[in-house]
């Protein structure tokens, strides 16, 4: 086996095992949504990144991270949170459509950060990865209880003074963070399926909010050998391939769970 | 005093949903808050928790501890979590096994908060908010979804925790029966406060009748007389 398909394997394996955590949140709290808008931003600060001449990565990192924390601050107003987040994101895609347009030499290096280019991680890549991954699920270990409370009631932890404003700014930060990363491996299309895809999976097998994410590391992270081999051996493009294999493992622990409980009823 | 607002003032849009309102709560105090759908009361409650901003001043006991029951708990079937562990994230395990006991739902504590009847939820998010033995409870529409025979017995149980930890209870409820039985003092809000003082002459109050009518005000009033206490056979009743 070549090189370059370890190291597909091991940086989406690494992405998938930190985003599952971290995703559940995302899927228990309705921010899907966020996840995509980040994302189309994070493409217009590759756009910039490229254009001013510094590394893409720091242009969808910033932006990422900065459009991350102003976009939740939007309310349900005339119009709904979701949707004008929505806009904003689309806003920024477009943008850097219009930037790409202007810079014909980068743009094969910008489609890269639309649709993923997991056949290229380098090393210095997978470093990167793994190390934004350690920051990712330390952040969700660390935060996880205050993290739990705004999950299960914003209100009941604000009047009774449980919150910290730092936890739901370090929230953002890192989901901004993961799809930043995210981009070079799946790309903007493709993220925010790699994290709410392994928690959803991973639902029907939890009894417990731990559990869920457990579960949806385990299947974040097994999606990347089961794509990888299915792109290799049919010679489909790897990272929607992975991005099917989740939906695949989804699927699966969907139709197990509606048939378990049919014969439970039964019996 | 536990926590005291001064001339609270709320608009949204052009509607003014709280109008000068003056409110406090004092240690060991169960405070009634009744008005029509409309009147502000989930507001003054949220205003006083901090969860919206108003005009006006607002002075609490510092760090003073609050249980909170929102009035719609919107449960969400994509989080797999227990009763008991939702109650076990605000508080320690003890304690709210303790107040799971207390409110009779001890074997509610492994059910899916997602799982449970409405009655069922109501009581967890009861014991919930007494299980770190709060300063000052507010409770908005605490007892929603809960049989009659129970509902009684609950309201029964809030005033008994009072008695023994002495804390301040603001409790906003449709039942006014029930409710003003247990009552201190009565506040009864139409954007301002419209009167107050004991139920009694709450429901006496010409501002009382105006409000709900002269129908509820005198049935009100002839239970206020008869009924100031609660029945054993009310108080017993089970889920």
């Amino acid at each position: 086996m070549d090189d370059f398909l370890w190291r597909a394997t091991i940086g989406a394996a690494l992405l998938g095992a930190a985003a599952g955590p971290i995703g559940c949140f995302v899927l228990w709290r309705r921010m899907a949504y966020l996840g995509e808008s980040v994302a189309h931003m994070g493409l217009l600060g590759a756009a910039i990144g490229l254009l001013m001449g510094v590394s893409p990565l720091i242009g969808v990192g910033v932006l990422a991270i900065v459009a991350a924390l102003l976009m939740a601050r939007a309310d349900n107003g005339l119009i709904p949170a979701g949707s004008f987040v929505g806009i904003v994101g689309h806003a920024g895609l477009a943008l850097g459509f219009i930037l790409l347009a202007t810079m014909e030499t980068v743009r094969t290096d910008l489609l890269g950060y639309l649709f993923g280019d997991v056949l290229a991680l380098s090393n210095m890549d997978l470093v990167s990865i793994a190390l934004a991954g350690a920051v990712i699920v330390l952040g969700t270990i660390f935060f996880w209880r205050a993290w739990l409370m705004m999950t299960v009631n914003a209100d009941i932890a604000r009047a009774e003074g449980r919150t910290n404003r730092f936890a739901e700014v370090a929230f953002l930060v890192l989901v901004a963070v993961l799809v930043a990363i995210g981009l070079r491996v799946v790309g903007a299309l493709l993220i925010v399926a790699l994290i709410i895809v392994p928690p959803a999976a991973a639902r029907p097998l939890a009894r417990t909010p731990e559990g869920m994410a457990l579960w949806a590391a385990l299947i974040g992270a097994s999606a990347a050998p089961l794509g990888v081999a299915a792109s290799y051996w049919k010679d489909i493009p790897t990272g929607p391939s992975i991005v099917l294999a989740a939906i695949a493992i989804f699927l699966a622990t969907t139709l197990g769970a509606r048939i378990s409980d049919a014969v439970r009823a039964r019996a | 005093m536990l926590i005291s607002a001064t001339s609270l003032s709320l608009r949204s849009g052009t509607a003014t949903i709280l109008d000068h309102v003056d409110f406090r709560v004092a240690a060991g105090e169960i405070v009634v808050l009744i008005g029509p759908n409309g009147s502000g009361k989930t507001s003054l409650l949220r205003a006083l928790l901090g969860l919206v901003r108003t005009k006006g001043e607002i002075a609490r006991k510092p760090s003073l501890r609050i249980g909170y029951v929102p009035q719609n708990f919107a449960r969400d079937r994509s989080l797999p979590i227990t009763a008991g562990r939702f109650a076990r994230l605000f508080a320690k395990r003890a304690a709210v096994e303790a107040s799971f006991e207390r409110v009779g739902i001890a074997a509610l504590g492994d059910h899916q908060l997602a799982s449970l009847s409405g009655g069922e939820l109501a009581r967890v998010m009861l014991a919930r908010a007494i299980a770190s033995k709060p300063e000052l409870l507010i409770l908005d529409e605490p007892l929603a979804g809960v049989d009659v025979a129970g509902e009684a017995a609950l309201y029964h149980l809030i005033a008994q925790i009072r008695d023994e930890i002495g804390c301040g209870v603001v409790l906003v409820s449709h039942d006014l029966h029930v409710v003003m039985a247990q009552a201190d003092r009565v506040v009864c809000l139409n954007g301002h406060v419209c009167c107050e003082g004991k139920a009694e002459q709450v429901v006496a109050d010409p501002a009382f009748a105006q409000l709900f009518g002269p129908h509820v005000a005198g049935e009100l009033a002839l239970y206020a007389h008869r009924h100031d206490h609660v029945h054993p056979h009310a108080s017993t009743g089970s889920a």
